[in-house]
């Protein structure tokens, strides 16, 4: 009976226990914001890459469409100008995930500038995609220029096939990103909504 | 959803679990502290291995109580730059709920560590099968031994 009731009264302790740690919260601000600079670490990574490919373009195309294959100096320039919008744009990205602190900032302003600048990159495709467009179009046409009797040649192949690959490339990375900057958002708001 | 927010969701979920094991293995709050971090650690390292296979619940026990009984208590304490914790002193309250829970913890750290983890398991009702899954011996075993912890903490009682 004794027995009984000490185990009894042991249960009804813990039982007290459980719920006033049910009443409690995990003090989880450090965990979320760490998993949210790992992400934004993420994008900055891929933007650097981005910037990087971007400028080593420039005399790279120059060899490649001038010197190699004989397309017009207009044709470089254009390239070049596709180049430096490109790293221009990303740049003007990467700077708002580079000033957003996610340590110690206030988490409403870092949430504001990664929607700020998840709406930067989706906007990014108005422009992206008519300037890739006009590139490719462009490229066709310089092909053509060198060899109009033989279109089915191997550069016009190459064009394509580049140019369908660099597609899939540019959208899986813009849509990973979108996705990643929507994860930080997400984060951002479980905490704030507590 | 990410590996860190099903992590976060999953031990939102069994807080209380955790804390009440890392409570009974602990004789202040700072250490308290140290072993909830500690099993979210093992818990964390483990997170993106566990293949379902037994229930969460049961794998959470046997993460958080195998940490709790090997921790070498003489080693400098991890400090982590990530600390997680529940804002709530158990050893410092003084209000009534929290007297009751004291005389648990008295009780419950006189046993040795392996039965201090039976006995847990068998507060927070678990069967003698899921105990034994658990600490790792059979369910006869597991009868066998909370008998003799019942016979011990009758004698504490009448002590």
């Amino acid at each position: 009976m004794n027995e009984n009731f000490e185990l009894e009264n042991m249960r009804q302790q813990m039982n007290t226990l459980k719920k006033k740690l049910e009443q409690q919260e995990i003090v989880n601000d450090r965990f979320i914001r760490h998993s949210m600079e790992k992400t934004a670490g993420n994008i900055s990574r891929r933007y650097y890459f981005i910037m990087a490919v971007c400028l080593l373009m420039i005399p790279y195309s120059y060899w490649a469409f001038v010197k190699l294959n004989g397309f017009s100096i207009p044709f470089w320039i254009f390239t070049c100008i596709t180049m430096l919008v490109s790293f221009g744009g990303t740049f003007y990205n990467s700077r708002k995930l580079g000033d957003s602190n996610m340590m110690t900032n206030n988490l409403v302003d870092v949430r504001r500038r990664m929607a700020s600048a998840k709406k930067f990159d989706a906007n990014w495709l108005l422009i992206g995609i008519p300037m890739a467009i006009v590139f490719l179009g462009w490229f066709m046409y310089e092909a053509y220029l060198l060899h109009p009797n033989a279109f089915f040649n191997g550069l016009f192949w190459a064009g394509c096939i580049g140019g369908v690959l660099g597609a899939i490339w540019g959208f899986s990375l813009h849509f990973r990103t979108q996705r990643q900057y929507q994860e930080i958002i997400d984060q951002i708001e479980d905490i704030t909504a507590e | 959803m990410t590996t860190e927010r099903q992590f976060a969701q999953t031990v939102a979920e069994h807080k209380s679990t955790i804390y009440t094991v890392c409570y009974m293995f602990s004789q202040d709050a700072d250490e308290v502290n140290d072993l909830f971090q500690e099993v979210l650690v093992n818990l964390w390292k483990g997170f993106e291995g566990f293949e379902h296979r037994s229930d969460i619940r049961t794998w959470i026990y046997r993460v958080a109580l195998n940490t709790c009984i090997s921790i070498d208590r003489k080693k400098k304490r991890r400090s982590s730059e990530v600390r997680l914790t529940m804002d709530i002193n158990l050893f410092e309250d003084r209000d009534e709920d929290t007297k009751q829970v004291d005389m648990l913890h008295k009780r419950i750290s006189k046993l040795q560590p392996f039965d201090r983890a039976i006995v847990l398991l068998w507060l927070e009702n678990l069967s003698y099968e899921e105990i034994g899954q658990i600490v790792g011996i059979s369910t006869k075993n597991v009868s066998v031994r909370l008998f003799r912890i019942r016979e011990q903490l009758k004698q504490m009682s009448n002590d």
